[in-house]
C-alpha cells in the first residue's frame, strides 16, 4: 500500500524526519508512538502533501505511484486521507457543501459524474451514523465552533465519506473524553477491511485499546528506532520513553 | 474638539496645492460640456468655486480621476437594441423597468410602474430644478458637475402608504467610446410607503466614457426602501455614482452594492439620519481584477438619537487591482443612543494588489454604541490546505472562501433574482463552476 523508503525532511534548516522506513501493506493498521517533537506530526503532514516541509531524501511509494510528486489534492483523490491533529474552522462553508466538493472531487478523478444531491444526502445520513454526528453539526460551518470531540468525529465522518485506501489518523485521541475516544474508534474499526490500511499516530496507548493495531513503531528523532506489535505500546506505556533513548544511544 | 463641535461632513478645502494643469483639465471639460448641453446655474455655478479632485485632497488621496480628462462625443446608440443588450439583465426578474441608454430614456426597453400613488417618469419629462444648497453638489466637484449637466434620469414619487408591489429595475448601459452619461435619479418616498429598487449598470465590451450618477433619495417617517446596485460594466467605463439618502424618523434604507466589473467605480453613499429611530444597513463587496479600480467611500451622519447602522464593506483583489474603502461615520452630539455598527474586510489575492482602507468615527455623543473593525489579509493558508486535503482543487477551495466572505452580503441583497444572476456572473467570471451547482441546487 504504501512504502516509506529512507525519507528525510527538514523545515527550513533543521532536520526532522532522518531516514525514515515505514512500509505499510493493505488491511494493516499501524501505530506510531513517539515523545514529543520526534517528528510524528511532520510525518503525516508530509505525507499529506503540506508544503511547508521541504523533502530533503527518499521515496514514498503509493500503491506504484511516487507519492511525493503528487500534491495535496491529488494524494486526497487518489485515495489518502488525513485525519488533522487541529481541524481547521472555516467560517461561512457548511460542512455540507465541503463535503460535497470533496465527494466530487474525488468522483471526478475517478471519471465518475457529480453525485446527485439526493444519493448525497442519503451518504451523508448513512456516514454520519458512524460517528453519531448529528445534523445540526452537519449543517454549520466547517467545524466552526465544534468542541474538540465534534471536530474530531467530523474528522472520522469526513474519512468515512471519502473512504480513503490509506487513511492516517493524527493524534486523533488527543483532547477526547472516554466516550468520544470510543465514538472515534468504533468510526474507524467500522472502516477496517482487507483494502484499506490506516497508520495512527498517538502519544497515548489508551487509543490502542480500542482500535488494536497491527504494528506498534516507535519514532525517535526522525526515525522508527523500535518496531512490535501492540505489546510494544503497553510497555511504554508502564515505562516511559527513557529506556528506548538509552537503548538507541547505546 | 469640545463636544458641542459641528463635525466637518466633508472636505471643504478649496483648491490646496493645485496644479494649474489640473484645474485647466477640469475647466475644459466643464466648458467642452457646456458647449454640447445647457447647464443648470445652481449647480454650475459650484463648479468654478470646488476643487478639482486631485490627489492632495483626502477625499481623493488613493484614487486617479485622470482618466476623466477625455474628449466626450454625443453617443451614436440610444435604445438598449442597437445597443444588443437585453433590457433586463435578471433572468426571471419579475419587475417594473426604466432604462437608459448612454444617458438616454428608452421607453420601448421600459415598463414603467402602473400603480396607484407611484409616479415613475424620466426626469426629462418632469420640472424638477435642482437645489444644490446643502446638498452634494455644493461640497464636491464630480457631484456639481452632475448637478450642472444631468440632462436625464428617473423621477420618482412613492405616495404615503403605498407598497409598490414589484421591484423597480433601473437598468443604465452604455455603449460605444467616449460618452458622457450624466444621470440624476430623483426619488422620494413618504410616510409608510415602501419600495424595492435595482440599479443595475452595464456596458459594452468596446464601451469607454464617463457614467457619473447622482441617486437622492428622500424617505419621509417610517418608510422603507432597498436598493440593490450592481456594477457589470465591461470596457472601460469610469463610473462614478453618488447615493444622497435623507432618511427621517423611523425609516429604513438598504442598499447593498455588488461591483462584479468595471475598469474605474467609485461609489460615494452619503447617509443623513435626520430623525429619531432610522435604520440604515449599506453593505457591498466588490471583487476588482487585472488593472481594475474600486473604491467605495461611505458617509453616514448620525444626527438623531436612537438610530441604527450598520456597515459591512468585503472585498478580494486580484491581479493588479487597487482598490479603496473609506468609511466616515458621524455621531451628532444629539444623536444619543446611537448603535453604529462598521466592517471592512479585504483580501489581497496576489502580491501586486493593493487596498487602501481607512475607517473614520467622529463620536460627539457620550451614550453610544459604535464598533468598527477593518482587515487586510491573504486567504487562510490552513484553511486551503485542509480543502486540499479533502481532495478539493485549490481553485475551488479558494472559491469556497470567496463565498464565504462576502456570503453575509450575498444574502442581504433585498431581490433573490438579484442575488442569483449576481453570484452566476461572479462565477462566470472567475471560473467558479461549483458556485454555480450550489446555485442550482439551492
Amino acid at each position: 500500500m504504501i512504502n516509506i523508503k529512507e525519507l528525510q525532511a527538514s523545515i527550513g534548516d533543521t532536520p526532522i524526519l532522518k531516514s525514515l522506513n515505514l512500509e505499510i501493506k493493505p488491511g494493516e493498521v499501524h501505530a506510531i508512538m513517539g515523545p514529543n517533537g520526534s517528528g510524528k506530526s511532520t510525518l503525516a503532514s508530509v505525507l499529506a502533501g503540506r508544503e511547508d516541509y521541504d523533502i530533503t531524501g527518499g521515496s514514498v511509494d503509493f500503491d506504484g505511484q511516487d507519492l511525493l510528486e503528487m500534491d495535496a489534492t491529488e494524494r486526497a483523490r487518489s485515495g489518502l486521507f488525513l485525519a488533522f491533529q487541529y481541524p481547521v474552522e472555516i467560517p461561512g462553508v457548511s460542512n455540507i457543501n465541503f463535503m460535497r466538493a470533496a465527494v466530487n472531487g474525488k468522483r471526478e478523478h475517478e471519471g465518475l459524474e457529480p453525485i446527485k444531491g439526493k444519493d448525497f444526502l442519503n451518504l451523508v445520513k448513512e456516514k454520519a451514523s458512524l460517528v453519531e454526528l448529528d445534523g445540526r453539526l452537519r449543517n454549520r460551518s466547517v467545524n466552526e465552533g465544534f468542541s474538540g470531540g465534534e471536530k474530531k468525529r467530523n474528522e472520522i465522518f469526513q474519512m468515512a465519506m471519502l473512504e480513503p485506501r490509506f487513511a492516517v489518523l493524527d493524534e486523533t485521541d488527543s483532547g477526547l473524553d472516554i466516550d468520544a475516544l470510543r465514538i472515534v474508534a468504533n468510526g474507524v474499526n467500522a472502516m477496517r477491511s482487507p483494502e484499506r490500511s490506516f497508520l495512527v499516530i498517538t502519544h497515548y496507548q489508551r487509543l490502542l485499546d480500542y482500535i488494536v493495531p497491527d504494528f506498534v513503531h516507535i519514532l525517535v528523532d526522525g526515525k522508527i528506532v523500535m518496531s512490535g506489535d501492540k505489546e510494544l505500546a503497553l510497555k511504554l506505556e508502564e515505562e516511559g520513553y527513557d529506556w528506548i533513548k538509552e537503548d538507541v544511544s547505546a | 474638539m469640545t463636544p458641542s463641535a459641528e463635525p466637518i461632513v466633508m472636505d471643504l478645502q478649496r483648491k490646496p496645492n493645485i496644479h494649474p494643469a489640473t484645474q485647466a483639465k477640469g475647466e475644459a471639460l466643464v466648458s467642452a460640456l457646456a458647449g454640447q448641453r445647457t447647464s443648470v446655474d445652481s449647480a454650475a455655478k459650484y463648479l468654478s468655486a470646488l476643487p478639482v479632485p486631485h490627489r492632495r485632497v483626502e477625499r481623493w488621496k488613493h484614487t486617479a480621476v485622470s482618466g476623466f480628462w477625455a474628449d466626450y462625443s454625443e453617443p451614436v446608440v440610444q435604445t438598449i437594441e442597437a445597443a444588443g443588450c437585453e433590457a433586463c439583465p435578471v433572468p426571471g426578474l419579475h419587475a417594473y423597468r426604466i432604462v437608459f441608454v448612454n444617458g438616454t430614456f428608452d421607453a420601448e426597453a421600459s415598463d414603467l410602474p402602473v400603480h396607484s400613488g407611484v409616479r415613475c417618469e424620466p426626469l426629462s419629462m418632469s420640472s424638477a430644478g435642482i437645489e444644490a444648497e446643502g446638498n452634494l453638489e455644493s461640497r464636491e466637484w464630480f457631484a456639481a458637475l452632475n448637478g450642472a449637466f444631468a440632462a436625464e434620469g428617473m423621477k420618482l414619487l412613492v405616495e404615503r402608504g403605498v407598497v409598490l408591489d414589484r421591484p423597480l429595475l433601473v437598468h443604465h448601459h452604455t455603449h460605444g467610446a467616449n460618452s458622457a452619461n450624466i444621470m440624476r435619479h430623483e426619488i422620494e418616498v413618504e410616510e409608510n410607503a415602501q419600495v424595492q429598487l435595482i440599479h443595475w449598470s452595464t456596458a459594452n465590451e468596446d464601451a469607454s466614457g464617463m457614467v457619473n450618477i447622482m441617486t437622492r433619495m428622500q424617505v419621509a417617517s417610517g418608510g422603507i426602501v432597498a436598493l440593490d446596485k450592481v456594477q457589470d460594466e465591461a470596457g472601460a467605463v469610469h463610473h462614478l455614482a453618488f447615493e444622497q439618502i435623507k432618511q427621517a424618523g423611523s425609516s429604513q434604507v438598504r442598499i447593498h452594492t455588488g461591483t462584479i466589473q468595471g475598469k474605474w467605480v467609485r461609489n460615494d453613499l452619503n447617509f443623513e439620519l435626520n430623525g429619531e429611530g432610522c435604520d440604515a444597513v449599506l453593505n457591498g463587496f466588490f471583487l476588482p481584477k487585472g488593472r481594475e479600480f474600486v473604491d467605495n467611500h461611505t458617509t453616514v451622519d448620525h444626527r438623531a438619537a436612537h438610530c441604527t447602522s450598520s456597515e459591512q464593506y468585503m472585498g478580494i483583489l486580484y491581479d493588479s487591482s487597487s482598490g479603496v474603502f473609506n468609511g466616515k461615520v458621524f455621531v451628532r452630539p444629539d444623536a444619543q443612543q446611537t448603535n453604529a455598527y462598521q466592517q471592512n474586510g479585504n483580501i489581497l489575492a496576489t502580491d501586486k494588489a493593493t487596498i487602501n482602507a481607512k475607517p473614520e468615527l467622529e463620536i460627539y455623543a457620550d451614550d453610544v454604541k459604535c464598533s468598527h473593525g477593518c482587515t487586510i489579509g491573504q486567504f487562510d493558508e490552513e484553511a486551503l490546505f485542509y480543502a486540499r486535503s479533502r481532495g478539493i482543487g485549490e481553485a475551488e477551495a479558494k472559491a469556497m472562501l470567496v463565498h464565504a466572505f462576502i456570503g453575509d452580503v450575498l444574502e442581504g441583497f433585498a431581490v433573490q433574482e438579484v442575488r442569483l444572476e449576481v453570484e452566476h456572473r461572479l462565477a462566470t467570471r472567475h471560473g467558479w463552476d461549483t458556485w454555480n451547482d450550489t446555485i442550482e441546487n439551492a
